[in-house]
């Protein structure tokens, strides 16, 4: 029988059903779930599993208070693998080390273990021995690999990986990462052809090479090309403000293992104002059950639809939905006794389920439109920062939205945006920083040193009182690009700064919604509103659309940090690798589908862009990350220090 | 004894919080979880619509245990198994490396094959570490012994490897080294491997170890990060006085240490001071308390500054909580100053007060006549006015400051300021519109006298030839 990709996919599923620790653990099994742990794992296995395994009881873990255990019960405890959560549990699990020895010989035997996920790094084991419960408390690891979210959409859910690689420059969760990717290797069979862009992406290929070689998939392969990017290279598509429905979603919703709960009293948006400022707020804390969403297409067909449309289509379509389905919900009253017995049997439960589905989606949009408020303007805003439209205009709007509507990330998001494109001089964030820590606390000094080690703002230089002081400080024009515009010129992703000539279009919206529903058909700019193509589809096109390496090559040329690899071979620039090269070429691909892989967080807008490239060129990509994150979660992970 | 209160708002995770003292069992079939499920299943129209609301699996009883009962793409995994997509070497070689150690014997072994196993686990226990061995099977996440490696070179060598891939083996040799190095050459080694140190500082920072985080920070250099640690640690302090003290020492310390002062820490070092002082020398309460954090910002302080002033017409400038001397003191700009007020008073309907804050005169010639004037785009406050529901009369007064007519006219009908939009209709001279607005007010209202008096002024200026030419 042949195995479709989605099926292949959605296997994960069950290999990580075999891998599952928990089985092999014998005794009165108790489970006590870290409570992030437990969305991930709804898509791993579901209750009656655990029940089968013989797991008798679950709970959350409290970290405050120890759970108490009988001497016949076995405890099991889930926790992420963080130092912190780690050692937490271990100062609870203390008064262990008083208790009478009664070590058993056998190490299965244990009566309390830890599962780390998705690894158990070696030093916990120091710690564990350092905390006098070697012996007594048994350490395990467990890597649940891709979580099938959605068609084409793949997560590790690891949450804190962003955080981990690219503001502590600590790598210790890559080879979890790169032992999921070298399972996807031997479930979809190796790609001829692995183009990696930044330095985490290389670090991976390398450990997967070095975990041994992998077993022949009993299935043809399906990738005909890997594509491993980092974040850094395209914080650009993070940053915007995504224009498509499932983009916005997780733009006011908070995310959890695919899945958003439409709660409007803390949706992300609300949350991160000043309560006091937020001006009339006469919304009631929700008590009632909350609504969500499960961003999956196969279980939610309106989801499915609209995904990756604009939103403002998305959102009329819905509306347009709830108007047919009320009228054939009218039909009822016209109809013939016979005829409606038929109809309540048949059609009317499954109406009335499209009915409530749809409702959630309204009332989720206009949550949105409501949150977003003047969207128009922040686009605009946007555009401007993306083309370096006057400068300085810039600074004092992004200075004006803290002041008037203040957003604790989404507001350094702007400014992030700005650095990125423009450059932001030491001097200019000096004063912004100064009305951005009045805002939100002197304690988020800490978050533009952060933001800094992430490429994200400059940094901030010392002042030596030196004479040389007043030279440095003359305002030299510089006419420096950064990074990002250079790279973005060199792969054109800005699509609309040519437009930016001509008359206002952002003026009279009917003109700019006429260019985006031309731009739509063909662009994968469309997520942005036609101002920026995200990197990963930009690449997926020249990849899919080159007909030989030296093509590719010419294409991919000057782009600093670009790496392709070919099947068992060293790493090469795209130049050297098209001199390199023994015929026959393997471009143009023959396996045409691609699968991505986005170190440190993908976003919907990439996805949905991908979706657009594959569409156009009738092929698959599949887009996998470690977690799927907002802009504003991506800045959110420099407060957590 | 049961845990079951998260501390995290998990409320629509309904089983988790139907109890909060009893965990899901799943002995206690009649219990609720498993009721929904069973009635779910019996189908009736009402209970399909819950279908998506009980989808934690947790609650669900009676499906296969390969798939999710709402999922449909998941449902069809039931056909499908592990064999189809993953060859048996795989799977085998996948559940090996699950386990964290490969010391257990491989059981049914010929005692030819254990005696080579033991030989090598001598080989590699008594005599020269196999860096490539050691290298490889800390990437993949097994324990392996470190103690073999003696020499600096051989420690050097196993962190290069290691760091060259990356993984959280680095932290485990960096715990290592530093074990059996003395501090000078555990942190020559640090100070050559950039990659290294930054490990061992997130490993630092993340075991809670702040002490020893800010000295490694400053013996390496990073003064300025340091400092900013210690500053967190300083606000971080529950009791008030350490808290206050730490502030000065670090203010005193970052002043004198001579490595250099970045402008913007300094000042936000000293306005955290000053705020200590502050709420020491004066207590300022308030009825906003529930609002406000344990450790409110600037802002908001501001906000209960601004609630409690009686003297909007002239602030007491030696009075540390007026408005005026607490924005000052705190470098809060002008428009954030601005805006806190105007939300402030608008919020307490105190619209009188409004003019004293934008109608002033120059600070530097206090005999200049006084001038309105705004820090922040004026159609944003009369926005802000609008929401919290202020009368017509602050709004005009507030609209009659926009030059724009046009801009003015959309906003005003925007916020359904109907003076605002006669006088803008009159600045633009739309005689038309405004004849056809007067026709939609009610009869004798005050809106209905002042748009005739607008009409009559225009005119009474209908001295221009254009109109000349319209009328005659």
């Amino acid at each position: 029988m042949d195995v479709t990709l989605e099926k292949k996919l959605q296997g994960f599923q069950l290999v990580a059903q075999e891998k599952a620790i928990l089985c092999s653990i014998p005794g009165k099994k108790e489970l006590i779930l870290e409570p992030e742990l437990i969305k991930p794992l709804e898509h791993v296995c579901t209750a009656s599993w655990l029940k089968l395994k013989g797991i008798q009881r679950i709970y959350k873990l409290d970290t405050k208070q120890r759970l108490h255990r009988d001497d016949d019960q076995v405890h099991i405890y889930m926790i992420r693998s963080l130092l912190g959560t780690l050692q937490t549990l271990l100062r609870q699990l203390q008064p262990l080390t008083l208790a009478t020895p009664t070590e058993s010989p056998d190490l299965a035997l244990r009566m309390v273990h830890i599962i780390c996920v998705p690894s158990c790094y070696a030093y916990f084991h120091a710690l564990l021995e350092q905390a006098g419960l070697w012996g007594l408390v048994q350490l395990h690891h467990y890597n649940w690999d891709f979580i099938y979210l959605d068609q084409g959409v793949l997560s590790l859910e690891l949450p804190n990986l962003y955080e981990c690689l690219y503001l502590q420059g600590n790598t210790s969760a890559l080879p979890s990462v790169a032992q999921s990717l070298r399972l996807l290797q031997m479930i979809c069979g190796k790609p001829m052809l692995t183009l990696t862009f930044g330095s985490h992406a290389g670090q991976l290929v390398q450990l997967m090479q070095s975990l041994g070689t992998v077993p022949e998939p009993t299935n043809p392969a399906d990738f005909g090309a890997w594509l491993i990017i980092d974040r850094d290279k395209d914080y650009a598509s993070s940053l915007l403000t995504p224009a498509i429905y499932a983009g916005l979603l997780l733009e006011v919703f908070q995310l959890r293992a695919g899945e958003i709960v439409i709660d409007n009293a803390n949706n992300k948006i609300r949350s991160q104002k000043l309560q006091l400022l937020q001006g009339k707020s006469d919304l009631k804390p929700n008590t009632g059950k909350l609504n969500s969403i499960r961003l999956n297409s196969a279980c939610d067909e309106i989801y499915g639809d609209n995904r990756y449309k604009h939103f403002a289509q998305a959102s009329s379509l819905v509306r347009a939905q709830v108007k047919s389905l009320s009228l054939e919900l009218q039909k009822l009253n016209d109809m013939q006794l016979e005829e409606m017995h038929d109809y309540v049997a048949r059609k009317l439960p499954k109406l009335t389920e499209l009915k409530a589905k749809v409702l959630r989606h309204i009332n989720a949009s206009e949550i949105v439109i409501q949150m977003l408020g003047n969207f128009r303007r922040l686009q605009t805003l946007e555009e401007d920062i993306l083309n370096n439209v006057s400068r300085k205009r810039l600074l004092t709007e992004i200075d004006e939205l803290l002041t008037t509507d203040g957003q604790r990330y989404n507001t350094l998001r702007l400014l992030c945006l700005l650095h990125l494109c423009a450059g932001v001089a030491p001097e200019e964030l000096q004063s912004l920083a100064r009305n951005y820590c009045n805002m939100f606390g002197h304690r988020e000094l800490c978050v533009f040193q952060q933001l800094a080690q992430a490429g994200l703002l400059p940094v901030l230089l010392p002042e030596r009182k030196t004479s040389a002081k007043l030279l440095s400080n003359l305002p030299l024009p510089k006419f420096q690009q950064t990074e990002f515009q250079a790279n973005a010129n060199r792969l054109k992703l800005l699509t609309s700064c040519a437009d930016a000539d001509q008359p206002a279009p952002s003026t009279s919206a009917a003109a700019a919604a006429a260019t985006g529903h031309a731009a739509k058909q063909s662009c994968p700019s469309f997520v942005f509103n036609g101002t920026y193509i995200p990197l990963a589809a930009q690449l997926c096109s020249i990849l899919l659309n080159a007909n030989s390496a030296e093509q590719l090559a010419n294409k991919l040329a000057m782009i600093d940090g670009l790496q392709l690899h070919e099947a068992g071979g060293q790493p090469s620039t795209p130049k050297s690798f098209a001199t390199q090269l023994k015929t026959p070429d393997i471009l143009p691909l023959r396996l045409r589908n691609l699968f991505v892989f986005v170190v440190g967080g993908a976003n919907y807008a990439e996805i949905a862009a991908c979706d657009l490239v594959a569409r156009l060129t009738g092929t698959q990509i599949t887009v996998a990350s470690d977690a799927l994150l907002a802009g504003s979660d991506l800045i959110a992970a420099a407060f957590n220090n | 004894m049961i845990l079951m209160e998260s501390q995290f708002d998990n409320t629509d995770e309904n089983y988790w919080n139907r109890s909060s003292r009893a965990a899901f069992s799943f002995d206690d079939e009649d219990d609720i979880d498993l009721g929904d499920v069973g009635a779910r299943i019996s189908s009736g129209p009402a209970n399909q619509n819950d279908k998506w609301d009980n989808n934690a699996i947790f609650n669900d009883d009676t499906i296969s245990e390969a798939s999710f009962d709402n999922s449909a793409a998941l449902g069809t995994l039931n056909h499908l198994s592990i064999k189809a997509i993953l060859s048996d070497e795989a799977l085998k070689l996948v559940l090996q490396e699950q386990s964290l150690d490969d010391h257990v014997m491989p059981k049914g072994v010929t005692p030819e094959e254990e005696l080579k196993l033991m030989r090598r686990q001598i080989q590699s226990t008594l005599y020269s570490p196999n860096l490539e061995a050691t290298a490889q099977k800390l990437q993949h996440g097994k324990v392996a012994p470190l103690e073999l490696f003696k020499s600096l070179l051989e420690k050097q060598q196993l962190l290069d490897t290691l760091l060259a891939n990356g993984g959280d083996a680095v932290i485990g040799v960096l715990l290592f080294l530093k074990r059996t190095l003395n501090t000078n050459q555990f942190h020559s080694i640090l100070q050559q491997r950039p990659k290294a140190l930054e490990h061992y500082l997130s490993y630092l920072n993340q075991s809670g170890d702040i002490s020893l985080y800010i000295e490694m920070l400053q013996r390496f250099g990073r003064h300025q990060e340091a400092a900013l640690r210690q500053f967190q640690a300083a606000l971080a302090c529950t009791d008030v006085v350490t808290r206050k003290q730490q502030l000065k020492r670090l203010v005193d310390a970052y002043a004198t240490a001579g490595v250099g002062i970045i402008p913007l820490y300094e000042q936000v070092f000293h306005a955290a001071l000053k705020l200590q002082l502050v709420k020491e020398k004066e207590t300022i309460t308030s009825g906003l308390s529930q609002q406000l954090s344990d450790q409110p910002t600037p802002i908001e302080l501001l906000y209960v500054c601004c609630a409690q002033n009686k003297n909007w017409k002239e602030q007491d400038m030696l009075k540390l909580t007026s408005p005026q001397r607490f924005a000052a003191d705190q470098e809060i700009s002008s428009a954030q100053y601005e805006w806190t007020a105007l939300n402030e008073r608008a919020h307490a309907q105190a619209y009188g007060d409004l003019e004293c804050i934008f109608v002033r005169a120059p600070t530097w010639h206090s005999l200049k006549s006084k001038k309105f004037h705004i820090s922040f785009d004026l159609a944003l406050a009369v926005q802000r006015l609008f929401e919290l529901q202020a009368p017509s009369t602050v709004l005009q007064l507030f609209l009659s400051k926009m030059n724009n007519s046009t801009e003015k006219l959309a906003l005003a009908q925007r916020v359904k300021c109907v003076k605002a939009v006669i006088d803008a209709m009159v600045s633009m001279k739309q005689q038309q519109e405004l004849q056809q607005l007067k026709e939609t007010l009610p009869d004798r209202s005050e809106e209905q006298f002042y748009c005739e008096n607008a009409l009559k002024s225009l005119q009474s200026k209908r001295w221009t030839t254009d109109n000349i030419k319209l009328k005659l």
